[in-house]
């Protein structure tokens, strides 16, 4: 095992303006086998300007690893500033200890990501793979597609602590996520395949939805799309919940998603 | 050394204008020409590769309102050509609608110096114009639509050939385009109320059917001295069993003579009009029918609009196709119908091997192209971006090059291929010189180019050269679809704007436009038309309409005197 | 005095461009016809930022539009992160340059539909957009649906140069034979007009979309007795309405761009005109607000791929409104120097927003002082476009109308100035590479 410390200097989050560093070069995967000195010179963007890693960041290596897998970064420090953390990742660990920013497990094809706070907009954004843990709140567009795209998460597993912003999963077409709390407006918007749990809470869930799989166990759910069908009631667990197909307002024959509430 | 003298030395010259057909050649340039001979020039030795006048696209969607939208709705296209900016160049992005820079780019590192937009819906041609200008290294020119308009309708109604005439002369002056084009006629006016027409249709409220509108645009198109003929894109598009309106157009135009050594009609993307079969599932290839057509007639000329697998952005004037494209795929769809004149759709498309329709859609651009005798009759397209995108031509040149290509291919296709087309059977090889004449001597003649320096290589024409880093004598399918996507050297008016298929230099590109000149008094009189046309229906003003000279900062005029 | 007639008015998103004026000594002396009342004091004039400045010791002290320039090109070639911003009321001309600026300092372009109609942009990036121009509408629409939007106030000469109350082809006898629906959260001076008004509950419009869409597909079993506040009677009607016309449009505005459910509000109006679509012909479109704001999206696209909130840090283009556009970038603080063309975050923006500015330096461009001016580093003053400097503009319907020049000025163009930032930019680009 190898364990890579990265904490960010303090002077990189201090100023008037508060710009964001873009680590999508320091996956594991993309670490693995390089020394201390190489890593301290991998360039990120930190705004217009391209960066040596160590002049951003204490960096600091223990053990060694013979692969990916056998790599753990653990992100230290102010990283509400830090884009792009595990960004196409395919194996290996990165803890982040603290508020993540934007695209936090963008494009993961494997491996885990483990975010200690909350994770700004677009964590999981096409997912693919690996396992993506937010113990706070996850931003709006959760494991969403990117703009213009007809397709978001397709595999790999999430869960969210606390709860999920804005059109959560919008175009899911596979994988699985667990939002312990409350879920915004249009979770599961166009979702197409896939499996979402939410504990608390939703408005306005599905909508759009051609096929997947929703389940809320919430007591509360407000502005129940009136383009789906109720079909029914299911026992599941114990609980009686309600079964909704939709969305009716694709046309009849795309209505293939499934919504259950209490 | 003489500034601005460039000698290209050692090279194997296909320029299939001048019949010269591989030979070891200099090419002399001075000031942008090809010259007999220069004094003290900077020297390109090609050492024996191939060397061919600049590329010249008849037919492609590069610039203006539709493509923009095209751009504008697919980020997610956007995101896939990306490439950062270099001390010469802009930055890059997308791959089926790429933005102005990479168009010009992409074009020049192919060996392409010219580049027909096929589609200029008058209302906006300030915009195609825009556009253009911001396309690095290509010359240009742009055929505005005139064909669903009113006004047209109207005069082939009254069967008045002449105020017909003189309506396309204001048109073409107006947009400062180069010539007619036809796009569904009849049929994005009917779409205008949600309907579409076929060829003997009557065009709901003006009487008139598609087949009057193309017969009555190529009488008057031939009136004036036009360097091209009427550019046609037929009715059906797109509709299996399309392939017998596709003849009958063509039939239309036999018996009117061309003011020049051309056809009077050119059909264009003809493999989206070569289909069998009553519906997708019985769907077929007609290939071979428009082959024997075009084989047997003089009358029209065709490009291919061969299939590019992959996702693409379709797009064309033919608002009612793209309708139904979108209701099969159900993905994004942007319409934009244009008061009194046209419309237009657009939707993205995912061309597959292991679709039936599409396998056999794929098969037919290409037996079009081998089923063809004459290659002078034909120009490579794909109708970029309805096909598939233009960085796809080097595919189907090394397609067209390679029997054994095609074999290997045609397995990875649906098995449909071996029985709903005849693609397997045709043992056809391309060679050089017959690309060269598909990629620029024919679409240079076509355009009436020729006679303004593009497309050949002889001493008065553009210093326009590609070198292609490949012997003539090569025959791996796969180096000569390489050598074709990046050139060693393209020139440009003598100026080296690609070496080693880096773009190393972006002069701006000319535009090319045509101004027909028509008799005053008959221009008064579809005028009076014309006036109360904007004062009661459009809705901007007549002053306000023609494309002002600002538009157009390197103008290349040609005239077309009237001929009667 | 002399008359000049096709004259463009660039104020709002129609650009009627049949006024008539009377131009005395160099000036706008009478606004003739066709300019609406707001239209019509724009030409007139008024009160301008009279010189070139630079804040000293917090106050603007004036000074040659050649040092305000070679200030300006200094922040901006320092910048980490800079944010060019306004775009909307200048000309395709200007915006082409800022695109090129943008990439030269490695900052991010975006233009005021990051706050107006960039939801619009979004849903089309979604679902497309089936449309037409405003010609067409004026031809053959028989039904009109003005969804949020309060075009008496906003777009004074919509109805009766393009929509309900113009003549056209088929609709000759004017707004006798056409239906206006008029969809808002009140009753506006619009709806007042309308044969059917649907008062909707703030917030419900993507409900009320989709009920729509349940109805114009044939599920009427599904929707509920009341969705948004709307009964299902008045939907059923609304749906009929619909169904029976030849020709329908739907024209959009803030009112539901900006409500709960943003841009995707839009992806639902647009699903239900593609559900109106099966029946007849049906077209959407967004009422843009500034002259010219489709007219940067238009540039912004071309050049660049993307219509706005365009990042270019990394020498390529990375578009992601919500994290690129301008809002989210000034509350998050992301951006260490602005520039500001022909556009007033002051009045616009977040109040945490302008918090920041103020600790940024801020160079603004524009003809008239406004509240960006009392906070702005270098202020610089440009032409009126439209009135003083001619170019081309994108109507809210995508057609590009150049517009006219009427007077001449002492007042430098947009366009000079910022190909004069430009180049400073890269003297000292120059300077630095040596
Ligand atoms: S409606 Fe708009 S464009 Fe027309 S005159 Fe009024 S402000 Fe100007
Ligand atoms: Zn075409």
């Amino acid at each position: 095992m190898q364990t890579i410390k990265l904490k960010i200097k303090e002077e990189v989050t201090s100023g008037a303006a508060k710009i964001p560093v873009e680590v999508d070069p320091l996956t594991p995967d993309k670490l693995a086998g390089k020394t201390e000195a190489e890593i301290k010179a991998v360039k990120v963007w930190w705004g217009n300007k391209e960066e040596n890693t160590g002049d951003l960041f204490d960096v600091s290596v223990e053990g060694e690893a013979g692969s990916a897998e056998e790599v753990k970064i653990v992100l230290e420090g102010d990283l509400s500033r830090v884009k792009h953390i595990g960004d196409g990742m395919k194996a290996g660990e990165i803890e982040a200890q603290g508020d993540v920013d934007m695209h936090c497990g963008a494009m993961m094809q494997g491996g885990r990501v483990t975010v200690k706070g909350n994770a700004d907009c677009w964590a999981g954004r096409e997912m693919r793979g690996g396992e993506l843990i937010i113990e706070g709140d996850a931003g709006a567009n959760l494991c969403a597609m990117y703009r213009g795209e007809m397709t978001g998460m397709t595999g790999g597993k999430v869960i969210v602590g606390g709860n999920a912003d804005e059109c959560a999963a919008q175009y899911m077409a596979g994988g699985e996520i667990l939002i312990k709390g409350n879920t915004n407006i249009l979770a599961g918007l166009n979702m197409s395949g896939g499996k979402i749990v939410i504990e608390g809470d939703a408005v306005m869930p599905c909508a759009d939805m051609t096929g997947g799989e929703m389940m809320v166990k919430g007591s509360k759910v407000r502005d129940i799309i009136p383009s789906f069908r109720l079909v029914g009631t299911e026992s599941i667990d114990g609980v009686e919940y309600k079964k909704y197909i939709g969305d009716l307002a694709m046309t009849e024959k795309k209505a293939k998603g499934v919504l259950y509430v209490k | 050394m003489e500034e601005g003298e460039l000698l290209i030395r050692n090279g194997v010259v296909y320029d299939p204008i001048n019949g010269v057909k591989g030979e070891k050649k200099d090419i002399c340039i001075r000031d942008g020409k090809v010259v007999e001979e220069v004094k003290n020039p900077k020297i390109i030795d090609a050492e024996g590769r191939v060397v061919m006048p600049g590329g010249v696209d008849i037919h492609s969607h590069i610039a203006g309102a539709k493509v923009n939208a095209g751009r504008l709705f697919r980020p997610e296209d956007g995101r896939k050509g990306v490439k950062a900016r270099t001390k010469v160049c802009r930055p890059e992005s997308g791959y089926s609608v790429p933005n102005t820079f990479a168009t010009g780019y992409r074009y020049a590192r192919m060996g392409y110096t010219f580049v027909m937009e096929a589609a200029m819906p008058p209302l906006a041609a300030r915009h195609t114009h825009e556009e253009m200008v911001d396309i690095p290294i290509l010359d240009n020119a742009a055929l505005p639509l005139i064909d669903n308009n009113w006004m047209t309708m109207d005069y082939v109604k009254s069967g008045d050939t002449d105020l017909l005439a003189a309506y396309i002369a204001w048109m073409i002056k107006a947009t400062k385009g180069y010539g007619v084009k036809v796009v569904n006629p009849g049929g994005t006016e009917a779409w205008a109320w949600a309907k579409n027409c076929d060829l003997n249709d009557a065009v709901p409220y003006f009487d008139v059917t598609p087949a009057e509108i193309v017969k009555n645009l190529a009488v008057a198109n031939e009136k004036f001295e036009m360097p091209h003929s009427i550019h046609v894109h037929g009715n059906m598009l797109g509709h299996p069993g399309n392939y017998g309106v596709t003849t009958s157009t063509y039939d239309l135009v036999k018996g009117i003579k061309p003011y020049r050594d051309r056809p009077a009609m050119h059909a264009t993307h003809t493999q989206f009009h070569a289909y069998g079969g009553t519906r997708w599932g019985d769907f077929e290839s007609k290939a071979d029918v428009i082959a024997d057509y075009i084989n047997k007639n003089e009358n029209v000329s065709i490009d291919l609009g061969s299939i590019i697998l992959g996702d693409t952005t379709t797009m064309t004037a033919d608002g009612p196709m793209e309708y139904s494209l979108y209701q099969i795929t159900g993905r994004k769809w942007t319409n934009h119908d244009v008061e009194l004149e046209t419309g237009s759709g657009i939707t993205p498309f995912l061309y597959s091997g292991k679709s039936p329709v599409n396998t056999i859609q794929w098969a037919i651009g290409q037996e079009l192209a081998l089923l063809v005798k004459d290659p002078w009759k034909l120009a490579l397209t794909t109708d970029h971006p309805n096909a598939g995108p233009f960085i796809g031509y080097p595919i189907i040149i090394s397609m067209l090059m390679s029997k054994r290509r095609r074999d290997e291919s045609a397995e990875d296709m649906h098995k449909v291929i071996f029985d709903r087309a005849e693609y397997s059977s045709i043992d056809r090889e391309y060679d050089l010189n017959e690309i060269a004449i598909i990629t620029r001597g024919m679409a240079a003649k076509t355009l009436g180019l020729h006679e303004h320096g593009k497309g050949h290589l002889g001493v008065g024409a553009d210093g326009d050269v590609a070198i292609y880093d490949i012997l003539p004598e090569e025959r791996d399918a796969g180096k000569i679809q390489k050598a074709f996507l990046n050139t060693k050297y393209t020139i440009k008016g003598g100026e080296i704007v690609v070496k080693d298929g880096e773009v190393v230099a972006t002069p701006a590109g000319k535009t090319y436009f045509v101004t027909p000149e028509c008799d005053e008094k008959l221009t008064d009189e579809m005028m009076v038309t014309l006036k109360d046309r904007f004062e009661h229906y459009y809705s901007v003003n007549f002053n306000n309409y023609p494309v002002q000279d600002a538009y157009v900062p390197n103008p290349y005029e040609i005239k077309a005197p009237w001929r009667s | 005095m002399v008359e000049v007639t096709d004259v463009v008015c660039s104020l709002c998103g129609c650009v009627c461009d049949d006024i008539v004026v009377e131009v005395e000594d160099n000036k706008v002396t009478k606004v003739k016809k066709g300019a609406c009342a707001v239209g019509k004091s724009k030409l007139m004039g008024h009160g301008r930022i009279e010189s070139p400045a630079i804040r000293e010791n917090s106050s603007l002290k004036e000074c040659s539009y050649d040092d305000a320039i070679k200030k300006a090109a200094e922040i901006l070639a320092a910048a980490r992160k800079p944010l060019l911003y306004g775009w909307s009321s200048t000309v395709c001309e200007v915006d082409k340059v800022g695109v090129e600026l943008a990439e030269e300092i490695g900052g991010i372009i975006d233009n005021t539909a990051s706050v107006c109609h960039g939801p619009s942009v979004l849903a089309i990036q979604d679902v497309g957009l089936p449309s037409c121009t405003l010609g067409e509408v004026k031809n053959r629409a028989d039904l009109i649906i003005y969804w949020g939007a309060n075009p008496a106030a906003a777009h004074a000469n919509h109805m009766k140069r393009y929509s309900y109350i113009s003549k056209g082809y088929w609709t000759e006898e004017g707004k006798k034979k056409k239906k206006l629906v008029v969809v808002d959260v009140r009753k506006t001076t619009t709806a007042k007009l309308a044969d059917v008004f649907l008062q909707i509950e703030q917030g419900k419009d993507y409900l009320v979309f989709s009920a729509l869409r349940a109805l114009l597909y044939g599920y009427e079993d599904v929707v509920p007795e009341e969705v948004g506040g709307i009964s299902k009677k008045n939907l059923l009607e609304t749906v009929r309405i619909m169904k029976e016309a030849k020709f329908g449009i739907i024209f959009f505005g803030l009112g539901v761009t900006h409500t709960r459910g943003r841009h995707n509000n839009i992806v639902n109006a647009i699903q239900t005109t593609r559900a109106a679509h099966t029946h007849t012909k049906f077209s959407i479109m967004p009422m843009r607000g500034h002259y010219n704001v489709n007219g940067f999206n238009q540039v912004c696209t071309w050049e660049t791929g993307y219509p706005f909130a365009v990042d270019l840090s990394r020498g390529y283009a990375w578009y992601n409104p919500g994290e690129t556009s301008s809002t989210d970038l000034l509350v998050r603080r992301e951006c260490d120097a602005a520039l500001f063309i022909a556009t007033d975050p002051g009045a616009h923006f977040p109040a945490e927003s302008i918090r920041h500015l103020s600790k940024i330096p801020v160079i603004q461009i524009d003809p008239f002082p406004n509240p960006t001016t009392e906070f702005a580093d270098v202020v610089i003053p440009a032409a009126i476009s439209g009135i003083e400097a001619e170019g081309n503009v994108y109507r809210m319907d995508n057609i590009p109308i150049r517009l006219r020049k009427l007077v001449d000025t002492e007042y430098m163009a947009d366009e000079e100035i910022m190909k004069r930032i430009l180049d400073e930019v890269r003297a000292i680009r120059e300077k630095e590479g040596e």
